[in-house]
């Protein structure tokens, strides 16, 4: 039945982004199946094309852990309210990551609470087919 | 005389200011325009067939389709132009997968692409030159006129290695389009596809855009990418704290 979900997710991930990843760059490294969720201290904003990435301190087990999440390209960033400036070093936010599926401390940026409580989505496409997972 | 004014005043309309007598003004920013709720459906393009390839090269086609897809479901995509962070270049570039803007000048209509700041020359009332006489390009060498309403351009000498939706080409391939206004805010880019060595018989598609009124197109360089081609052609991405 599991099996059965994710290959309906499979489909489901492949018919929205199959086009368009001729186009840009493939989301497909991060797993589309779960979501987790961060609360950290942002150690810088690289706001760069192709893509911004946040990096985030996050205390785990009584040590920091480092991510790398990526976001998409600055310019969709603006269309939907970024700023350069909306981050800077020591703010503690709240990231929903699809994570890498290598393992690696990284993930793709989905959603993020800022300081003041805003919530702001880097406008990944297809973002709906990527199942969320409560927060723990 | 009633009947007169009746045609006249949609085409003028249509017809604003342009740099020829009576050339549609394509100029400002533009976006890919696919329909949506509140929407008519009237000037939405047919949905694209898919490429008529003879059949070696559409073997050749799907099997890196289907392999592109598999290592997608694997979650290990393959690597593409894209993670090299390389432009589109001809005929992907219409596709505005980011806003366009249209620039219209005495001799000459460019039109400019937001992602990777693509730039496009079409130049009017010009002859185009033989294949062997252009140097391989991302975007070719673009010659228009005006038919009317209608900008007639032929493109040719894009690079091989600069395809559409993966699809392959000659060094011989020619773009033909058909740019003109189906309404006064929305613009169709018809688009023929020749190329005798690859093709059954021409691949012809048509895209849409809408006009964004007021909206400028932004920088895009690609600064610093993260992404990269690993040695399995695989998609990999460098993690880890840059500098402060």
């Amino acid at each position: 039945m599991k099996l059965a979900t994710r290959a309906w997710q499979a489909g489901l991930f492949l018919f929205f982004v199959a086009v368009p990843a001729f186009a840009h760059h493939s989301f497909a490294m991060y797993d589309h199946s779960r979501t987790i969720t961060l609360k950290g201290s942002v150690t810088k904003f690289q706001w760069t094309n192709p893509h911004a990435y946040i990096e985030l301190d996050v205390m785990e087990k009584g040590a920091v852990k480092h991510y790398s999440l990526e976001c998409t390209s600055i310019n969709m960033m603006q269309r939907a309210g970024w700023r350069s400036n909306i981050l800077k070093f020591g703010d503690q936010v709240k990231a929903v990551v699809s994570p890498l599926n290598s393992g690696q401390p990284g993930g793709l940026l989905l959603e993020l609470t800022l300081p003041n409580g805003k919530v702001m989505e880097p406008g990944v496409p297809a973002a709906n087919t990527f199942t969320r997972t409560p927060e723990k | 005389m009633t009947c007169v004014i009746l045609v006249l005043v949609p085409l003028s309309a249509l017809a604003q200011r342009g740099t020829g007598p009576s050339s549609p003004d394509f100029s400002g920013s533009w976006e890919r325009f696919r329909g949506g709720p509140g929407q008519s459906r009237e000037f939405i393009p047919p949905q694209a067939p898919q490429p008529p390839l003879k059949p070696q090269f559409l073997k050749e086609w799907q099997a890196k389709n289907q392999a592109a897809r598999e290592a997608d479901a694997k979650g290990t995509p393959l690597a593409t132009n894209a993670t090299l962070c390389l432009p589109e270049g001809m005929p992907a570039m219409m596709g505005a997968t980011f806003p366009i803007e249209f620039l219209q000048s005495k001799g000459q209509v460019t039109v400019i692409e937001e992602a990777f700041t693509q730039v496009r020359r079409i130049l009017l009332d010009q002859p185009q030159k033989a294949v062997d006489d252009v140097e391989p390009g991302f975007y070719g060498r673009s010659v228009g006129h005006w038919e009317g309403d209608v900008l007639l351009v032929d493109t040719i000498g894009v690079k091989e290695n600069v395809r559409y939706q993966n699809v392959p080409h000659s060094a011989d391939m020619k773009i033909r389009e058909r740019i003109h206004l189906v309404s006064p805010d929305i613009l169709w880019d018809e688009i023929t596809i020749e190329d005798p060595a690859t093709l059954e018989k021409p691949w012809a598609y048509t895209v849409a855009y809408r006009r964004m009124p007021g909206y400028q197109l932004l920088e895009y360089i690609c600064e610093d990418n993260r992404e990269f081609a690993d040695e399995n052609g695989l998609q990999k991405i460098r993690i880890g704290p840059t500098e402060k």
